[in-house]
């Protein structure tokens, strides 16, 4: 897999359009930072970058809710 | 039974007191309040706008995420006499900064970086009183922390006529600016016996609230739960896991949605399904849900009602479809719900009889107020109808711009929006009837079908599609030739990339859509 945690960081920052400070473990849905839209680009931002398939169940606060949680779940599927 | 319609907002708080008061009225995840604590809270809320010079009749935003604090806000305000107006959270500075100057807004109950948005072109008038969620240090002078609100002084609240102005809903149109629907408490007070009544909601029930406040619908989840005492469970979420694990968790009866989110939510249940032994019944509303969703929808919810359901703002809500004819009539928005009259129009010759089509109208005690400040589109769009002159005098209607299909029985189905019907060939054509052809074939998300001017069809059927992994136009131009009639077929297909813009409702944005489209093929 070729996601890292900058593509992730820069395609939040830039695509997202977000511009307030973000890190590793800054919460993006919880806190309503990132809406259902945003969701849906970023899963297929990362079904894209990582080559694999997110499935539906897999949608969840524990698994998305930071840059690294994101991280964290793509390695569980390689 | 009028003098029931006849009650303020805050009634539907304070009517809960004291039989009520230790009994939960609201949910966040991780907090619960009673009634009497919700109701303290509001009153926290009032005594602020009061000291604040906030009037009856000013208008207040409230801009909070789903929650039982932006609950307490609005109650707030309509316990001291004010006007509310929520702003949908998700709304950019720019429209809320519109809507704010649009009402003249006096006070506004926020976030702090909501707050700190307002500045340059969208800062708002000085003196705008803010209460703010969020860090109480170093906030702007105007802004007050809502941690240091004073304790309820139980202040009596305010008796505002029920036939005055209670709430302005601003829509998101992608063409023009945002318009103000006016709803009175009595609007929303009929909205809620209305819909309690089909529902057969009582204070048993716990519905699950993710459709915003903003909406008109997700408003009337809530006042359903305050008129009867039952509970309401909020996730701000819209990811459909976290739903679905919220509506187990916290045992909810009922859960609203808008169809793109039954889309997600029927697939996570086909790919895991789970079990929800408290759920008594779903209701949709914002659209026609797609049809090989509508198929799904009893196989993922076994012995759930499933409620379809139609409401246009300007009328709050108008048709729903119940659940025993579902099964037969799967897609039917049927007919008017109690306290409401809506017909089907045939411009210039009568009501629609089976077989027929026309443009759904509505009258009766839910009609809004119109547009606020807009007297001109409020005339358009309510007004008599000659055509129903024999039953309602001049009495005016709300002209929904729908035009719908009555069956035999009676029910009615949607056709198009009356401004996006595609004239082909000689036919006139349905859009949704295109769309629903569409997603039959299983290899797409979303779909939008329009008609675009052409010089020998006279419009060309063009669809945007937003393919699922391993679909292509090959294999869908495929199934089109066999499900579809010649004239039906699209012309041209555009691909979307990822899923479509919704409203902040969570509705297809098929203007913004259609747009973005048409600018494509020009280039």
């Amino acid at each position: 897999m070729s996601l890292s945690k900058d593509d992730l960081l820069r395609y939040i920052r830039s695509e997202l359009n977000i511009d307030t400070p973000l890190d590793g473990d800054t919460e993006l849905f919880s806190t309503g930072m990132l809406d259902s839209v945003a969701m849906v680009g970023l899963i297929s931002f990362v079904e894209q970058k990582a080559e694999l398939r997110v499935q539906p169940g897999d949608v969840t606060l524990e698994n998305f809710d930071t840059v690294d949680a994101i991280l964290a779940y793509v390695q569980t599927l390689d | 039974m009028s003098d029931d319609f006849d009650r303020s907002m805050w009634r539907f708080l304070a009517d809960n007191l004291p039989a009520r008061a230790d009994k939960i009225a609201a949910v966040d995840q991780g907090r619960a309040v009673s009634y009497a604590e919700l109701a303290a809270e509001a009153g926290r809320v009032a005594d602020w706008l009061v000291r604040r010079g906030i009037r009856p009749g000013d208008r207040v935003i409230v801009h909070l995420r789903k929650g039982i604090d932006e609950v307490a806000a609005m109650f707030g305000a309509w316990k001291m006499g004010a006007v509310v107006i929520n702003v949908n959270i998700r709304w950019t500075p720019a429209q809320l900064a519109y809507v704010a100057r649009d009402s003249r807004a006096r006070a506004a109950i926020l976030p702090r970086n909501a707050l700190e948005a307002l500045v340059g072109e969208h800062a708002l008038p000085e003196g705008t009183a803010y209460l703010v969620q969020g860090k109480a240090e170093g906030l702007v002078q105007g802004a007050d922390p809502w941690g240091a609100l004073a304790a309820d002084q139980a202040s009596a609240p305010d008796e505002p006529d029920p036939r005055g102005l209670a709430m302005i809903i601003y829509t998101s149109g992608s063409t023009g600016a945002p318009k103000g629907v006016m709803l009175s408490h009595r609007n929303i007070r009929v909205g809620a016996i209305s819909v309690a009544d089909y529902l057969g909601l009582d204070e048993s029930d716990r519905l699950l609230s993710v459709l915003p406040y903003s909406f008109d619908a997700g408003l009337n989840q809530l006042t359903t739960m305050l008129l009867t005492g039952g509970t309401v469970v909020h996730q701000p979420l819209t990811m459909p896991a976290e739903i679905i694990r919220m509506a187990q968790a916290e045992s909810v009866t009922g859960i609203a949605g808008v169809p793109p989110l039954w889309n997600q939510i029927v697939r996570l249940l086909v790919d895991r399904p789970t079990d929800l032994p408290a759920l008594r019944r779903i209701t949709n509303t914002g659209g026609k849900i797609p049809p090989n969703i509508l198929e799904l929808l009893p196989q993922v919810f076994p012995g759930v009602d499933i409620y379809l359901m139609y409401g246009l703002t300007e009328a709050f809500r108008s048709t729903y479809l119940p659940p025993e004819r579902f099964a037969a009539k799967m897609g039917s928005i049927g007919r008017q719900i109690p306290n409401a009259q809506v017909f089907a129009v045939k411009h210039g010759e009568g009501v629609a009889g089976p077989g027929e089509q026309g443009e759904l109208v509505h009258a009766g005690p839910l009609v809004s107020m119109g547009y606020w400040e807009k007297p001109e589109v409020t005339a358009q769009k309510i007004r008599p109808c000659p055509e129903l002159a024999h039953l309602l005098g001049d009495e005016p209607v709300v002209w929904s711009g729908d035009l719908v299909r009555v069956d035999e029985d009676g029910d009615l189905w949607f056709v198009s929006r009356m401004d996006e019907m595609i004239k082909t060939l000689g036919f006139r054509l349905s859009p949704t009837e295109v769309e629903d052809a569409i997603s039959q074939s299983g290899l797409v998300t979303d779909v939008v079908a329009f008609g675009v001017e052409d010089a020998d069809l006279g419009q060309a059927v063009h669809a945007v599609v937003t393919y699922l992994p391993q679909a292509d136009e090959t294999a869908l131009a495929a199934h089109c030739a066999r499900a579809m009639p010649h004239y039906m077929r699209p012309q041209h297909y555009h691909p979307w990339p990822g899923a479509m813009p919704r409203t902040a409702s969570g509705k297809l944005d098929r203007p913004a859509i259609i747009s973005a489209a048409r600018a494509a093929l020009h280039n």
